[in-house]
């Protein structure tokens, strides 16, 4: 009979000599470079999904549940603008040209869908507790899913399965792998890099370098002060709240082309919970404190998704759950998060 | 001619009564000081003006137009500015972000950061430096800068001298002697000397309502008639 001390200090070694392997497997230059791709991408979308959340917050103080179905809303609308528009078309770059045009339809779309919401809905409640606003905006969730489901379903986009076909509007270049020297690279993958960097650099561009971004800027920290100095925080308000919405939905049409996400009711809720967990972790309110945020839960994403698939067992929640263990560190060891101060909300 | 005029101003915070029907007015050019002790409602006075706190009952009248049921930002721009008593800056900002969002859609940006620098030369040295990391008489006087470049005929200031080393309360004072030259002043403070010294006129505060008024040459700092509403 095996004696149990035996087998503890062989486990033990097993799982040290599997650890080492990994380790010098995971610092290979190949597969490092690899997992800082993938978790470029990764942070380019949580970045978008979670920029207008952030930017809400941070001048209104409010939590805008509704935000994860105004990316579902924009994924539906960009796939349905390629359906319609790409038809016949072949050539990568006119499919390219249409998507550009996707999501300046989706951006305008849901800035309008956003700034009728605020004025019609959410500014009502500025002057009540915030669980008024909370209630409003999940209130909202339900109404617009529901309001998807029954369209899709009308139309017969629902099954998933049926609704890729909006999949097959990417261009070719975005769904192959291209060898950069050792590296291999997703197409896709580059193209959420780049379009996450263009959306972060407008954004910085906007809140710095123009006099409504200063506007924005002043208003959350001091909405009264502000409006004191001649400043119409309310248009200010429907301006950043119609923003936010617009881009929730632009973040949506790159999702729609990801065969990991892609159109569906589910990702309201799918990605309303990351962005949660980007804006904690960088800092509720603080754009700074996203992009951080962002590239914090992408890289750990994909390193965890990395280690899990090649040293652990394939588990898909795994890497989800390191994320979450983050959060929970984030939130015992620093509650305001990378960037945040203590009290932030305009009003 | 009558810039500004309060009556019978009724100003609540929730249940609580504050201004039980103050009555008050600034011709232009004045400096008008507001004096009492703590709590008796100068603030909120100011307040009800820029319609931060809008009053429930009587009239606030700014060149003859009334005030209440706009908004603050209305106010604003009809040229009435505010140097709030905890300074109040973007702290996040830089120095010279905080005097360009201060300076009115339209007017020249360049000339306001001019007028600010030669004001306080010490911003000039600190532009670009987030103005939470400035010191409280460096944020006061910054404070003072973005009241002044608003280009407003009525200054609110309240407080201006609060917690202040001498040698910047002098400072402050010699800023809003020079912007009493080309604004209306409305002055809430403390420093009674040196509101005495600044103000043409004033008025007492005591309990929500205004219970004494004249012209500062008529008084002084230690005269009874200041002190039994003054002294604690």
């Amino acid at each position: 009979m095996t004696d149990p001390t035996v087998l503890t200090e062989l486990t033990a070694l097993a799982l040290q000599a599997g650890f080492v392997d990994g380790l010098t497997d995971f610092l290979g230059p190949s597969n490092l470079a690899s997992v800082v791709v993938e978790g470029l991408a990764k942070s380019a979308i949580y970045v978008m999904i979670a920029s207008g959340l952030t930017l809400i917050f941070g001048l209104m103080g409010v939590l805008n549940f509704a935000h994860g179905s105004l990316t579902m809303i924009g994924a539906y609308l960009a796939g349905v603008v390629m359906v319609v528009l790409v038809g016949n078309a072949t050539g990568q770059w006119t499919r390219m040209a249409f998507f550009f045009g996707a999501l300046v339809v989706v951006f305008i779309a849901l800035a309008f869908l956003g700034g009728v919401m605020e004025i019609g809905l959410i500014r009502e409640l500025y002057t009540r507790p915030p669980i008024y606003q909370i209630l409003l905006t999940f209130g909202l969730t339900l109404v617009l899913e529901e309001t998807v489901r029954i369209v899709v379903q009308f139309y017969g986009l629902q099954p998933i399965s049926e609704w890729q076909g909006a999949l097959g509007t990417k261009p070719a270049f975005m769904a192959t792998e291209h060898s950069l020297g050792p590296l291999s690279v997703r197409g896709l993958a580059a193209f959420e890099i780049l379009l996450g960097l263009a959306t972060v650099a407008a954004i910085w561009a906007f809140l710095t370098r123009t006099r409504y971004g200063l506007y924005i800027r002043a208003g959350s920290e001091d909405a009264e002060m502000a409006e004191a100095l001649g400043i119409d925080v309310r248009r200010v308000f429907t301006v950043v709240f119609a923003l936010g919405a617009g881009i929730a939905g632009v973040a949506g049409a790159l999702l729609m082309w990801d065969p990991v996400w892609g159109a569906s009711v589910p990702l309201a809720a799918e990605t309303l919970l990351p962005a949660f967990v980007v804006v904690i972790i960088g800092g509720l309110g603080t754009f700074r404190g996203t992009v951080a945020g962002a590239l914090v839960v992408g890289m750990a994403d994909a390193t965890t998704t990395w280690w899990f698939q090649n040293v652990f067992i394939t588990w898909t929640w795994l890497p989800e759950m390191a994320v979450f263990l983050i959060l929970v560190g984030m939130l015992v060891v620093k509650p305001q998060g990378l960037y945040g101060v203590e009290e932030v909300g305009g009003h | 001619m009558t810039l500004l005029e309060l009556h019978g101003v009724e100003t609540y915070y929730g249940e609580s009564h504050v201004l039980e029907g103050v009555t008050l007015s600034v011709e232009e050019g004045e400096v008008v000081a507001l004096v009492g002790r703590n709590g008796v409602g100068k603030t909120t006075t100011l307040r009800s003006i820029l319609q931060l706190t809008p009053p429930r009952e009587g009239s606030v009248t700014y060149r003859g137009e009334e005030l209440v049921g706009l908004g603050t930002h209305e106010v604003a721009d009809r040229g009435v500015g505010w140097i709030p008593e905890d300074r109040r800056i973007f702290s996040q900002l830089s120095v010279a972000e905080n005097v360009r969002v201060s300076v009115p859609d339209g007017r020249d940006t360049e000339a306001a950061l001019t007028m600010a620098y030669d004001t306080f030369p010490v911003l000039d040295e600190r532009r670009d430096q987030e103005a939470g990391t400035l010191s409280g008489g460096q944020q006061q006087m910054l404070s003072l800068a973005r009241g002044l470049v608003g280009e407003n005929a009525l200054l609110l200031v309240d407080e201006p001298s609060e917690g202040l080393a001498p040698q910047i309360v002098a400072d402050v004072a010699d800023a809003l002697n020079d912007a009493a030259k080309e604004t209306t002043l409305l002055l809430v403070e403390q420093n009674l000397p040196l509101a005495l010294d600044l103000a043409d006129r004033f008025y007492v505060l005591d309990k929500g309502r205004v219970v004494d008024d004249g012209d500062t040459a008529e008084v002084s700092a230690d005269d009874e008639r200041l002190r039994r509403f003054l002294s604690a």
